[in-house]
């Protein structure tokens, strides 16, 4: 009854392995930055789907506790780079 | 009644994933920086959307626990309220750091008002 | 430095409070009092960098209907527009045309503009750079996906409906 949601967590999470491929080959910091944001989202969401699944309210504590260090790491980057970083 | 609530919620998690796809192949086939930009934040407005709203439906109908429709709700607009202000930051660092495409843009007016 | 205001303090001590019940889910007098506390002291420290002008502006039960409104109907609305755009963008594979625009806005309240700013660069296909004040009217800096135009014209086609729904919900 519930395999659709472990189906899509599992997508989810190989979407955010595949957006790893722009933060390896990235030619600059902002590159590595946006495909690190995106994958820490779809992180988020697999495992919101993961907490459904399961039944547990733990995971889904930790994706808020994700989704809020993603934007403090965001926020740092730009202005490292702002305030002229390096490429 | 419960067998259509699983079906909507399992189509909203769908055009979620679909979005998701499109944000990551953006990140991967678009020609310059700021275009990726541009396409990664398809991920976090309608994937996320779609995800959560789902996950709603799911939590509230099928799991009947108010605590896990509330986390879900605060998670979706955590990242719709950050996401911007990430994104802004990044372009803006990126722009002051000289990073520009490889194809000169056309319409540049930042460029033309620093100098 | 700015100076810690009343109503400031308190609309942060409400949010703080909101998030610790949420993430405890609890109702025991212990859990309450302590979150009470360790929210009260994290208003006093940081109200004044969060909000610099009335805090509780949206009081008033029509401006509050006006704003649900805009973030669930007419919002949503443009997201959607501009995502299927977006998608087609990428798996069509349609040539692009990026450039940075300049294009002015009217609004006054910090609130409005912030909004505004969040709202373009939250769509798909434009990312706010950089707001300027010229003449005492902001200038955004907006990086679209498909530079035609420039200008008044480059504005209606990014603003569209929301800036008038922000002005109604922020200003007045």
């Amino acid at each position: 009854m519930k395999t659709d949601l472990i189906v899509f967590a599992v997508l989810f999470g190989a979407l955010a392995a595949v957006a790893m491929i722009r933060l390896i080959k990235g030619p600059t910091g902002a590159d590595r930055m946006v495909a690190g944001d995106v994958a820490d989202t779809l992180i988020c969401c697999a495992m919101i789907l993961f907490a459904l699944y399961s039944g547990r309210g733990i995971y889904l504590d930790i994706a808020i506790i994700g989704a809020m260090l993603g934007i403090v790491d965001t926020m740092l980057v730009g202005r490292f780079l702002e305030k002229g970083g390096k490429k | 009644m419960l067998m259509w609530i699983k079906i909507i919620s399992d189509v909203l998690i769908a055009c979620g994933a679909f979005f998701a796809l499109v944000g990551v192949l953006g990140i991967l086939r678009m020609p310059d920086t700021f275009c990726r930009m541009q396409a990664s934040t398809c991920v976090s407005t309608l994937g996320v959307l779609g995800v959560a709203l789902g996950g709603l439906l799911h939590a509230i109908f099928v799991m009947n626990s108010a605590s896990t429709a509330v986390k879900i709700a605060v998670i979706c607009l955590l990242i719709l309220v950050t996401n911007p202000v990430g994104s802004h930051a990044i372009a803006k660092g990126a722009y002051k750091a000289g990073i520009r495409p490889e194809t000169p843009m056309e319409t540049d007016d930042l460029g033309r008002d620093s100098e | 430095m700015r100076k810690t205001k009343a109503p400031a303090v308190i609309a942060t001590f409400v949010v703080c409070f909101l998030f610790w019940l949420l993430l405890t889910w609890s109702v025991k007098p212990q859990e309450l009092i302590a979150g009470a506390v360790v929210s009260l002291a994290a208003a006093l420290f940081s109200a004044r960098f969060f909000i610099h002008e009335k805090a509780f502006w949206f009081a008033n039960p029509a401006k509050l209907f006006t704003g649900l409104f805009y973030w669930v109907c007419v919002f949503p609305c443009e997201l959607i527009k501009a995502n299927l755009h977006m998608a087609k963008v990428v798996l069509g594979g349609c040539k692009v045309k990026p450039g940075i625009v300049k294009i002015p806005s009217s609004l006054e309240s910090d609130y409005g503009r912030a909004a505004l700013a969040n709202s373009i660069t939250l769509t798909p296909g434009t990312i706010t750079m950089e707001i300027v004040e010229e003449e005492g009217k902001p200038w955004y800096y907006v990086h679209w996906i498909e530079a035609e135009s420039d200008g008044e014209e480059a504005g209606e086609a990014i603003k569209g409906r929301m800036e008038k729904w922000i002005r109604r919900f922020w200003e007045k």
